[in-house]
């Protein structure tokens, strides 16, 4: 018993190092980033020369999600802290957050006072916290101090006026600051845009993406069985299969069967090339279908009004239009979200799918 | 907006049917009461694993897989994503999840929370652990922007990990009541309610890449919805949480949600064998099965004097053929909401969360309307109705001085065409729903009924003297009926027309409950409807 308590122990720790480490980004890509060609490097040299050699920079980072582009700005960023402690102050914001300029100066402001051990005024104005900042760039630049601002999700800062990205570049060009501007986007249509290839320096794209790789590789490990303490090939399938997962299928699977009845009916309505249909032209081919077939599957309208209620909330089916909030649920009209394949298949893996239904959908 | 723990938690037990645990009690707390960090836990008796699994039957499998994607404990984790259909279970497991886990975790509804800034004020106060007895309404911070909510957040999970952590070096936590670890969880619950207020689809994303904003491995995210993850499609892309996926009961698993706590097992089962099947057809959903079943259970065990006893089969055969002519009409009624409010409260608060109230009139489907209404209102009604449904041209035709006019009743045959024509007709009426009016042609529908009523009403009792000054003060309250009426939807207010600059108004009730009401005033409301 001790020694089962034991293992089980040990198993814990080595499933806790497995997670942490799959879920902290820095771990996963050091080791991918020491060749002299990869992107770490080459962040970092054009970083540490923006600081030895006192000049402006600007860097854009792109790649699809889960490429460790942020993970591998953050390892350059703790390795330059390391090399000039004093010479670095790092500011970071977020598209999703800080796309209006008011919120990103405000912001700015306060990591800056943050950093210096200022007193940070929340009701200073949009004025005040801009002047602040070119104070602050200007006194940094006398102190041959870099302040580099890193802008996640920058295609939020570049749509609409992009306010806040010319205050800052203005800024960095009136006064004789140190500064390095980084944008990190998973868009990669910002490539295309004319005005970015003036104002930015160096594209740095990085191309493969490792974030489902991760995702998966913590699945299977969370797996794992404690007693036994090691991985096995089950817990990988296991993994594989949560991810391969037909969310429609399984919806249909869960629906019952005068919902199947429904969704069969509006089928047979656009076969039929109705343009739209709503829940009463649904009602009607039901009734023609219990009437040719004689189904026992008859139920009232209200109880089949509730079965089209589930299947809206499902996403099995939608209204066509948003707007048409002053008709009732009964008259606006619908369509199906779901391809007659996808349908056809969700009724064969039906459990005691009623042959009729089968029947309807051959034709 | 400050929330506890344990008034939530007795709440969740009553809407969970027969399948809770039986040692939830409801504690009151004390009237000058200081929230610590011991609220972040379940504060209750700790959950056995063996218990957790015999109360949610058919859920083991869904169970084990949220029990190792938490994962042991202080050990980082992906966000997840649990979904599935309604009532299936996943609010109450993940709640009993962490019961079981004794690990502290914040929980909020998107439903209770229904805009972004109530949304974080509440995860703040619960984080702050700020009730006052005199002002618990009141928030701690104003928090209306995410990105001062990131702020707040971080600084709020700072403080409470620190204390977690200095408390996980002292005494065992099973004996002081402590919540495990160093880890905080925080469970969103209802996500599909923030699409509707999400117009400018900023809050979606900002909650799915939250664990990338926050970068703190201690924080652990769970997000609980009823639909799929696939209809959370963003164009920004996201880093997907993992899923957890909640099927709908079998017919198996129902069957072992319902014997849960019943008195007479043996007799519930026979019933049971009886209506499942059948009801399974129409829907698989708990709720719904269960106000269904109480109902036709009573009507089940009448026959018999004795309700402990356990039936042999000749009673069983009897008790089948008792039970089966209610059953077919039971399958057509959605849910029996009688006017006893405080039996039915606990059906009617599932009966609103699973139905929307979009269609209050279509639920009452008995022969009287059960709700009150005064006449003009009910007179308001029928011309709504008539409004909607005829076209204006016909208005003169039906509603002249002398009353109503045979004149729509032709006398020769249809033609084939002209059948075809009706068809069609009757297609484009279904299609478009109910037509809209404005408010002159409503009230001078109001007029004609009510003043036929009159006639008729002093045809019948010429003898009274007092019904002279009745018309005069049913057209005083038409204005503010209306008003009600649209507020009940029985009537919807439509944008104006450009051309003419007036509202417009539709009817949004059913024919059904239209007939009803005329029925309840012996107004013929047939004879005034087109094509019928």
């Amino acid at each position: 018993m001790g020694r089962e308590k034991e293992k089980e122990k040990l198993s814990e720790k080595a499933l806790n190092l497995l997670r942490s480490r799959l879920s902290d980004p820095n771990f996963i890509f050091r080791p991918l980033s020491d060749s002299p060609d990869s992107n770490y490097s080459k962040l970092k040299f054009i970083i540490s020369t923006s600081v030895t050699e006192a000049c402006n920079n600007s860097i854009l980072l792109l790649g699809p999600r889960g490429s460790g582009k942020v993970a591998v700005l953050e390892l350059v960023l703790s390795d330059l802290l390391q090399q000039y402690p004093e010479a670095i102050s790092v500011i970071r914001l977020n598209g999703l957050l800080h796309s209006d300029d008011n919120c990103a100066l405000k912001e700015i402001a306060r990591q800056l006072c943050m950093e210096h051990q200022l007193l940070f005024s929340k009701v200073a104005s949009f004025d005040d916290n801009s002047q602040f900042m070119i104070a602050m760039l200007r006194e940094c630049g006398l102190a041959h101090k870099t302040i580099i601002f890193v802008l996640d999700e920058f295609d939020f800062f570049a749509q609409g006026k992009q306010r806040l990205l010319y205050s800052l570049l203005d800024a960095m060009q009136s006064v004789n600051s140190q500064a390095v501007v980084i944008g990190v986007s998973c868009r990669l249509k910002l490539l295309s845009d004319e005005r970015f290839k003036e104002l930015i320096d160096t594209y740095l794209s990085f191309n493969f993406t490792i974030g489902h790789l991760v995702r998966f590789l913590f699945q299977a490990v969370s797996y794992m069985d404690l007693s036994a303490g090691f991985l096995s090939l089950g817990n990988f399938k296991t993994a594989l299969s949560s991810n391969q997962r037909q969310p429609k299928l399984e919806c249909i699977r869960d629906c019952s069967v005068l919902e199947l009845y429904m969704m069969v009916c509006m089928k047979r309505l656009e076969v039929k090339e109705q343009a739209s249909y709503n829940f009463y032209s649904v009602m009607t081919e039901y009734k023609s279908i219990h009437d040719s077939f004689q189904t026992s599957d008859y139920y009232a309208a209200n109880v089949c009004l509730r079965a089209f209620e589930h299947l809206l909330q499902c996403q099995l089916i939608s209204f066509i239009d948003n707007k048409g909030h002053n008709q009732s649920v009964e008259f606006r009209p619908v369509k199906l979200l779901i391809s007659s394949a996808e349908l056809h298949q969700g009724l064969k893996s039906y459990q005691q799918c009623p042959a009729i239904l089968l029947k309807l959908m051959d034709r | 907006m400050a929330t506890e723990e344990s008034p939530q938690v007795t709440r969740r037990a009553t809407r969970s049917y027969s399948a809770s645990n039986t040692a939830i009690e409801s504690t009151n707390p004390p009237e000058s009461y200081k929230p610590t960090i011991n609220d972040l836990g379940f504060r209750q008796q700790p959950l056995r694993l063996e218990d957790l699994f015999s109360s949610f039957p058919g859920r083991r499998s869904q169970i084990l897989e949220l029990l190792r994607l938490l994962g042991p404990l202080n050990s980082p984790m992906f966000p997840i994503l649990v979904y599935g259909g309604p009532s299936t279970g996943k609010t109450s497991v993940t709640l009993q999840v962490f019961r079981h886990l004794n690990r502290p975790f914040i929980y909020s509804s998107c439903i209770t929370c229904y805009s972004p800034r109530i949304l974080f004020e509440s995860i703040l106060n619960q984080l702050f652990h700020r009730k006052d007895s005199g002002h618990s309404y009141s928030s701690l911070k104003r928090c209306e922007r995410p990105s001062d909510f990131v702020n707040y957040l971080r600084e709020a999970l700072e403080n409470v990990i620190t204390n977690l952590k200095g408390n996980s070096g002292k005494v065992s936590s099973k004996m002081s009541g402590r919540p495990d670890g160093t880890m905080v969880y925080l469970v969103f619950d209802n996500l599909e309610c923030v699409r509707d207020w999400d117009k400018s689809s900023t809050i979606l994303p900002f909650l799915f890449n939250l664990n990338d904003i926050l970068k703190m491995p201690e924080v652990g995210l769970i997000f609980i919805s009823n639909t799929s993850p696939d209809t959370y499609y963003l164009n920004i892309g996201y880093a997907e949480p993992i899923p957890l996926y909640f099927p709908d009961y079998t017919e198996d698993d129902l069957r072992h949600i319902f014997m849960a706590n019943q008195t007479n097992s043996r007799l519930y089962a026979s019933f049971l064998d009886v209506v499942l099947r059948p009801f399974c057809r129409v829907t698989r959903q708990v709720d719904e099965l269960a106000a269904a079943f109480s109902s036709l259970f009573k009507k089940y065990s009448e026959p018999l004097s004795d309700k402990e006893v356990a039936p042999n089969e000749e009673m069983k055969r009897r008790l089948f053929s008792h039970i089966r002519p209610h059953i077919a009409s039971a399958l057509n009624e959605t849910f029996q909401v009688r006017s006893q409010p405080l039996l039915k409260a606990e059906t009617n608060q599932e009966t609103k969360k699973t139905n929307s109230s979009r269609m209050p009139g279509v639920r009452e489907d008995f022969d009287k309307i059960d709700f009150h209404m005064s006449t003009s209102a009910k007179y308001l009604l029928i011309s709504a109705f008539l409004a909607s449904r005829n076209p204006a041209t016909l208005d003169a035709s039906l509603f002249d001085s002398t009353g109503v006019s045979d004149s729509h009743k032709r006398k020769r045959k249809a033609s084939e065409k002209s059948m075809d024509q009706k068809e069609m007709a009757e297609q484009e009426l279904l299609m478009k729903g109910p037509g809209t009016f404005p408010l002159e042609r409503l009230l001078a529908i109001f007029q004609c009924i009510t003043s036929l009523a009159e006639d008729s009403l002093d045809e019948e009792e010429s003898h009274e003297l007092t019904v002279e000054g009745g018309s005069r003060g049913l057209m005083s309250d038409v204005l503010l009926q209306l008003s009600s009426l649209c507020n009940a939807n029985f009537i919807i207010k439509g944008g104006s027309c450009p051309l003419e600059g007036s509202t417009r108004y539709r009817t949004a009730v059913s024919e059904d409950l239209a007939l009803k009401v005329a029925r309840s005033l012996k107004f013929p409301l047939s004879k005034y409807l087109y094509r019928r």
